[in-house]
Order: structure tokens, then C-alpha cells, then sequence
């Protein structure tokens, strides 16, 4: 693609980036929109200046991302184990295959009180709920990746009579690998969602926590700084990813 | 019109020459761009009306591009085409119909549906179309199949309802780009013997772009041999045979001297192909 | 011309649909049907004997309580009732809106290079934060909940419309110029019918999406509606009818995406 077609549409992006600024800052002037609801521009600059220096706002960052990080590890344990293992054998990939994709139809949101009468309203629950959500991408998407080999490879491997961790290392995980780190991205963002979710819900600390307190507080600037916070993690988060698998889909 | 033997056919028509290519050259890129490639070098042509000319090449020679550029879907950077001495200046949905290599059935019409939008396009009366569909699905076997959808027809039956579509356009000229290469090389043999009866009854002008060169020699009148990419004419073949071809015709001595003349005069052309590709090069014939 | 030996028992047999069974199969459902109910089996025995019956109730409480707990509270019921007018409000509304946006977007090339990166960069926000502001915006009442429930169901929508107006296999682009058809025609007979398969598939995933929304949004507001009985159960260490209420939920969950299943195979019988 010639780098001259890209500037059209560069300048309709930036343009409408202007009239949404441009509309937010008049409107804080105007007041034309309840301020509850959108509170002017200089407010929540000047909360969020404020925030990121207070120690509550770097623990519940911490909270929220070790909450994340264990729900997310014990998603792709759990995940990948129990989609390898259900591939050993295809009548039980044929018979567990549709119940694990039919479950994940349903939104495990649903299922969230479940998990608070568990195990109470700490970060414990979110962990489990994180997990638990996260681990649905994972599972199938490991499944797809081990049942999917080509059996023509694994002819070929036991033809040249490889033992069966040689298989293992050499056809089946390489082949599988692109499928599961497709399930590991997806499950992440799973994972980083729930939690999130998880928290603003029903939670004592957190970043979900700290901004449904904003709303219950009535303070619309210090909550629009917790959600730019989030919003500027996600996009660079996504943008880090796509930038990654792009660089290696091109080699 | 059922004509015997090609020199018949020159005799009679002489003055009636279908389609003439003079010089078409084919460029990709900017001029001064060192990256162009040039897929067709100053490539002429003629093709005499009732005439079954094959374009035969290795991958990337360009016969497709050419079949593409006469049938008006593509403009050449230089050189021309006319068809019935008209400039060729676009598809002429009245004059030529082409059949591609993979189905181009729609997957969301049915058979019937297909072939009424096909008739749509081309000026043809609605209460024409039962009828017409009709007579060219009989011809492949196919007129069972009217109201199913492509996905419920293996690949062989939806090359057939594809080539029956194109043959009841009505058209005089049919262009087919590797109608069979999406077929294993039994049901080829099967299709091109059916395909040999049904083009001698219908006395279409054809230029057949193909691969295989027993294909080629069982099928046409005159074979066109191309150079490795830049596509170039390299010799012109002569297949005196009369239509329609009996299956008889592949086991006779004068199939494998006319297959092992392509061969021979292609063999190099092949190798070099594969050479290129290797380098780096696509390979879209 | 006639189809070959081996061309025409296949063409009958695909030209039958449905597929029959064969005894492979029927050993697949029955397998699973046994692992179910051997599922079932094992947690109604370890809740009964192990005794943590008040954190994990066992299936049998569960299925009382759905018929003296929730079937019967006329509240519980015309609270369930509501979610699901919400997910249909909210849902109808992402498939026009969908709908709509999407073919704006798809229509040029400049649209969709432009337009199309900044829904998908929307697409990638992890929306239930901005759950509270909707509250602010929207009050408590269901208005929140279809407006939550909208904004995660039109993605899908909206992203499989542009996609499909723009999928198009060049191969039948070129047959269709190759007819004499112009470019209008080429909008009306290949890239629209091309579009509405994707917008189908579309369908299913906003279904799920729409259902999420409407479902966060009522755990959040939990003064009123199921979000207020789940947390009033979950509170009161009352397992049963909280298993209850939140199987019922599940179960209608999985009948929408059945219809909308079933929706979307009828229209788009003619895909691979």
C-alpha cells in the first residue's frame, strides 16, 4: 500500500479525535450535559494529577494486577493441562469438545455471586473468577491446537520411529503453539476484563473497586481518571500484542 | 455447424478471423521502477472463428493474463485486441463468456438462481431462462440439480453446472481459464472427452488456457506454446484431428508425437519457470 | 454428459440433509450424557456427605428451591422477566444500530480505512468499567442496563458487516464483470448476499455479548431486579435458591442462543 493513501484516512482519525476533545471541552464550559455525567476536561486532568500520587492509587494498581496475573496463571495452567490431556484421546476430545464450547456460550458472569459466596468478597473470588473465565479460551483453543495437527506429520514422525516425547517436542507442540498463543492473547484480555468486571461489582479494593466508589462518592472527574487509567492500559496493551504477533507473522 | 477437419474450416474461413491480439505487452509497475515485471512480451495472435486454440505454459507465463486481457477485464499497457474487428475495451457480455479454474458459481444463489443472474446481465428474456438453463444442465448431466445450492455439489459437479452456465450464454466466444485444474487427473480425462461432444455440436470459437499437455493436444485444433514469464508465442502447434475426439485419439502414435513435440519445445520453459519461482517470484499463470 | 460412477450415489447422498447417525455418534451423545449425569451424581453425594451445604448446595436443594423459591416468588419472577425484556430491547437495538453503522462504514474504502480502526481500538476497552458511568448517565433502572447491554451487543454486529462487505473472493467479483454487470449490480447481487452471511454470524456473538452487558449491569445495580435477589442470597449464605435463580438465568441464556442459532442456520444454508 503506497504511503500517499494512508494520509485520507489518517486525517478523518485525527479529525475526529479533534471533535471529541473539542466536544468534551465545550461542553464542560457549557455544562450543556450534566457535569455528574461528564465533568469538564480541567476537572479530571486535575484529579488525575492528583491521584497517581496518592499511595491508594499504586495499591490498588497492585492489587489489581497481581489479582490479574494469578487468575491469568492459573487460567493457562489449568487451560493447557486439561486441553492436552482431553486431546490423548479423540473420542474424548468428540465428546468433551462441545460441552467446554457450549459452557463458554453461556456468560460466566452469571455465575459471579457463585463465586462470591465461595470465597468471600476479596481478591480471592476475582482470582477464581478471573480463572475460571480465562480458562474457557485456553482450554479450546489448546484442543483446536493439539487436535488440529496434521496427521500426515505424525505418520511421518512415527515412520521415522521418534519416541513419544520426540513427537511431542518436535510435531506436536510446534504445530499446536500458534493455535495456543492465539487461546493465551484472547484468555489474557479474558482475564483482564473479568477481573476489572469483577471488582467494580463486588469487591473492598482494586482498581474496579476504586471506581465504583468514585460513582458512589458522586465524584465523576476522580472516576474518569481511574477509567482514562484503565482505557490508556488496555489500548496499549492491545496495540503491544497486535505489534507483536504482526512481527512474527512477517518473518 | 459441424466442421471435419481444420483445414475445412480455413478454407471457409477465411475472412472470418474471431479474435486478433496484435502486440499486446503486459507491464506491472511504474516505468523506471526497477521492481516491474513484464508478464507478456509483445505477444501477437489470431484465432479463426470455430477454432479451439489452447494457450500452453509453465506457472507465471502470463496465459491467463492474456486470456484476461482479450476477454477485456484487463487493459494491456500496450498492443490491442479485437474481437470481430471491434476494439476491445472492456467484457463483452454479448460476445464472450468465460469459465474459470476454481467455480464461480454464487454460494448464495442455487443452480437456477446462477444462471438467471448470469442471462440478467447479458440481455437475455426472462421467459428464455427456465428453458436455457434447462438444455445446458441436460447436456452436463446436471439438470437434476436445478434447485441446489453449490455446497451441496462436490467439486467435479459444480465445474460442470460452471461450465454448463458459460455455455448457455449464448455467446459465440468462450474463454476458459484452467476450467479442470481443480480435478484429479481421472476426472479430466472423463470431463475433457465429454467436454471434446459437447463443443463439436455447439461450434464455439475457444481459447482453452491450460497446464496439461495431454489436455491440450486432446482438445484443440491449434496449441499455442508460451515462454517462460515474459509471456512470448514460442510455436504454434497444428492438432489435425476431426471433432468431436474419441477417446481412441490418446492411444494413437500421433498423441504422443504431438504431446512430446510441446514437451520438448516446453521442457526448458518449464525448468526456467521453476528457477524463478524459486528466486522469489510468484507464479500466477 | 452424465455424472460418473462414483459422481452420482455421492450426489445423492449429499443432496439428502440432514447427516444420519451412525453408531459412532450415538456412543459420542450417550458418553456424554453419562459423564453429565455422573457429574450430578458425584456433587449431590460429596455435597450431602461432606457437609458444606451451605456454601455448595447439592442438586436436589437446587431443584426444590427452584420450584418453592423462585418459581413461586412472583418477585423472582417478574424480576427474571425484566432481565430478559432487556437483553431483547438491547439486543434488537445493537442489530439495527449494527446494522446501520456498519454498512455506512463498509461502504467506501476511505470509510472503512479510516472509521473501521477506531470501532475496533472501542472494541479492544474493557467496557465494564465504564459500567458505573452508565449508572450516572442512565439511572438505575433498566434504561442502564438495555443502554450497557446495547453498547456490548453492536460490536459483533457492526465489525462482521464491514468485514463481509469487504471479504468479497475476488474470483466472483471478476465472474460477475465478466456477465456484464455493473457496479451497482455487483453491490446488489455479490457483496450484499456476501454480507448478510457474515452479518448472521454476527448475530450469534451479539446475542452472547448482549446477554453479558444486561447481566453485569444487574449485578452492579443490586437495589433492584435479579442483581438485588442474588446479593440479598448470597448475603444471607442461602445456596439453594441462589443455584437456583442463577441456573434458571443460565438456562434461558443458552435457549436465546439457540434461536439465535437456529435464526442464523436458516439464512446462510447455502455456506460451506
Amino acid at each position: 500500500m503506497k504511503d500517499s493513501s494512508h494520509l485520507p484516512a489518517r486525517a478523518i482519525q485525527l479529525g475526529f479525535l479533534v471533535v471529541v476533545m473539542g466536544s468534551w471541552f465545550v461542553i464542560g464550559r457549557t455544562g450543556a450535559i450534566s457535569p455528574l455525567f461528564v465533568p469538564p476536561m480541567e476537572a479530571v486532568w486535575l484529579a488525575f494529577s492528583r491521584l497517581v500520587q496518592t499511595d491508594q492509587f499504586w495499591s490498588a494498581v497492585r492489587t489489581t494486577l497481581m489479582t490479574i496475573s494469578e487468575a491469568y496463571g492459573i487460567a493457562i495452567i489449568l487451560g493447557i493441562l486439561a486441553g492436552y490431556l482431553v486431546t490423548r484421546s479423540r473420542f474424548l476430545t468428540q465428546v468433551l469438545e462441545p460441552v467446554v464450547s457450549g459452557l463458554f456460550s453461556i456468560p460466566i458472569t452469571l455465575f459471579f455471586p457463585l463465586f462470591i459466596l465461595l470465597f468471600g468478597i476479596g481478591p480471592a473470588s476475582k482470582i477464581a473468577y478471573g480463572a475460571a473465565y480465562g480458562f474457557f479460551p485456553i482450554a479450546l483453543n489448546t484442543i483446536a491446537g493439539f487436535a488440529g495437527v496434521n496427521s500426515n506429520h505424525l505418520n511421518a514422525a512415527r515412520s521415522m520411529g521418534f519416541s513419544s516425547f520426540g513427537t511431542f517436542r518436535h510435531v506436536l507442540f510446534p504445530a499446536a503453539f500458534p493455535v495456543i498463543l492465539t487461546g493465551l492473547r484472547i484468555g489474557f484480555f479474558i482475564c483482564f476484563a473479568s477481573v476489572l468486571g469483577g471488582e467494580t461489582i463486588s469487591s473492598v479494593s482494586g482498581v474496579g473497586r476504586n471506581i465504583a466508589l468514585a460513582a458512589e462518592l458522586m465524584e465523576p472527574a476522580r472516576m474518569y481518571a481511574w477509567i482514562v487509567v484503565v482505557v490508556a492500559t488496555a489500548l496499549a496493551l492491545n496495540t503491544l500484542v497486535s505489534g507483536i504477533e504482526n512481527r512474527m507473522r512477517g518473518h | 455447424m459441424k466442421l471435419a477437419h481444420t483445414s475445412d474450416k480455413a478454407a471457409l474461413a477465411e475472412s472470418s478471423v474471431a479474435i486478433s491480439a496484435r502486440h499486446v505487452t503486459q507491464r506491472y509497475g511504474e516505468p523506471g521502477d526497477p521492481q516491474t515485471v513484464l508478464a507478456l512480451d509483445n505477444v501477437s495472435l489470431e484465432i479463426r472463428r470455430g477454432e479451439f486454440l489452447c494457450l500452453l505454459g509453465p506457472s507465471g507465463c502470463g496465459k491467463s493474463t492474456l486470456l484476461n486481457i482479450i476477454g477485456g477485464l484487463i487493459e494491456p499497457t500496450d498492443g490491442t485486441v479485437t474481437v470481430h474487428d471491434a476494439m476491445v475495451r472492456g467484457p463483452l457480455p454479448d460476445k464472450i463468456a468465460f469459465v474459470f479454474q476454481e467455480s464461480t458459481l454464487f454460494p448464495w444463489y442455487n443452480v437456477a438462481e446462477n444462471f438467471g443472474i448470469n442471462f440478467k446481465y447479458r440481455g437475455v428474456a426472462r421467459s428464455e431462462w427456465k428453458d436455457r438453463a434447462i438444455k445446458a444442465l441436460k447436456s452436463v448431466g446436471m439438470a437434476d440439480f436445478i434447485d441446489h445450492y453449490p455446497n451441496q455439489l462436490s467439486i467435479g459437479m459444480r465445474q460442470r453446472v460452471n461450465l454448463a452456465r458459460g455455455l448457455s450464454s449464448g455467446t459465440e466466444i468462450l474463454l476458459m481459464d484452467e476450467p479442470f485444474a481443480a480435478l484429479d487427473e481421472q476426472s479430466r480425462m472423463v470431463l475433457g472427452e465429454d467436454l471434446s461432444i459437447l463443443l463439436a455440436e455447439a461450434g464455439k470459437t475457444i481459447i482453452f488456457v491450460t497446464h496439461s499437455l495431454a489436455e491440450a493436444v486432446f482438445l484443440s485444433d491449434r496449441i499455442a506454446l508460451m515462454t517462460a514469464r515474459p509471456g512470448r508465442i514460442k510455436a504454434i502447434i497444428d492438432v489435425n484431428e476431426p471433432h468431436p475426439r474419441m477417446p481412441g485419439f490418446m492411444l494413437q502414435p500421433r498423441f504422443s508425437e504431438l504431446r512430446n513435440a510441446c514437451y520438448a519445445s516446453l521442457h526448458d520453459e518449464i525448468r526456467q519457470a521453476m528457477v524463478a519461482a524459486e528466486r522469489g517470484g510468484e507464479t500466477s499463470g | 454428459m452424465s455424472l460418473t460412477q462414483t459422481e452420482m450415489p455421492q450426489a445423492r447422498a449429499m443432496a439428502r440433509r440432514p447427516r444420519k447417525e451412525f453408531g459412532s455418534a450415538a456412543k459420542i451423545v450417550w458418553t456424554r450424557r453419562l459423564i453429565v449425569l455422573g457429574g450430578l451424581v458425584i456433587w449431590e453425594l460429596w455435597t450431602r456427605l461432606a457437609g458444606s451445604s451451605d456454601v455448595i448446595a447439592p442438586p436436589s436443594s437446587i431443584a426444590r428451591a427452584f420450584f418453592s423459591d423462585i418459581l413461586s416468588d412472583e418477585q423472582i419472577r417478574s424480576a427474571i422477566a425484566l432481565t430478559l425484556l432487556e437483553v431483547v430491547c438491547a439486543y434488537a437495538l445493537a442489530i439495527v444500530a449494527g446494522l446501520a453503522i456498519g454498512l455506512a462504514i463498509g461502504s467506501t474504502s476511505l470509510s472503512r480505512r479510516s472509521l473501521f480502526p477506531i470501532i475496533l481500538l472501542l472494541y479492544a476497552i474493557p467496557q465494564v468499567i465504564l459500567l458505573p458511568l452508565f449508572t450516572l448517565g442512565f439511572g438505575i433502572g433498566p434504561a442502564a442496563k438495555i443502554a450497557f447491554g446495547f453498547s456490548h451487543g453492536v460490536f459483533p454486529v457492526l465489525v462482521n458487516v464491514v468485514a463481509g462487505m469487504r471479504n468479497v473472493h475476488p474470483l466472483y467479483l471478476k465472474a460477475a464483470r465478466s456477465m456484464g454487470a455493473r457496479r451497482s449490480d455487483i453491490i446488489r447481487n455479490v457483496t450484499f448476499p456476501h454480507m448478510v452471511a457474515s452479518f448472521f454470524t454476527g448475530l450469534r456473538l451479539s446475542m452472547t455479548m448482549t446477554l453479558l452487558g444486561v447481566i453485569l449491569a444487574e449485578l452492579y445495580v443490586s437495589t433492584a431486579g435479579v442483581g438485588y435477589f442474588t446479593k440479598l442470597f448470597a448475603e444471607t449464605f442461602d445456596p439453594a435458591p441462589l443455584f437456583a435463580l442463577i441456573g434458571t438465568l443460565a438456562i434461558i441464556a443458552i435457549g436465546l442462543n439457540e434461536i439465535v442459532r437456529t435464526i442464523e442456520r436458516r439464512f446462510t444454508r447455502w455456506k460451506d
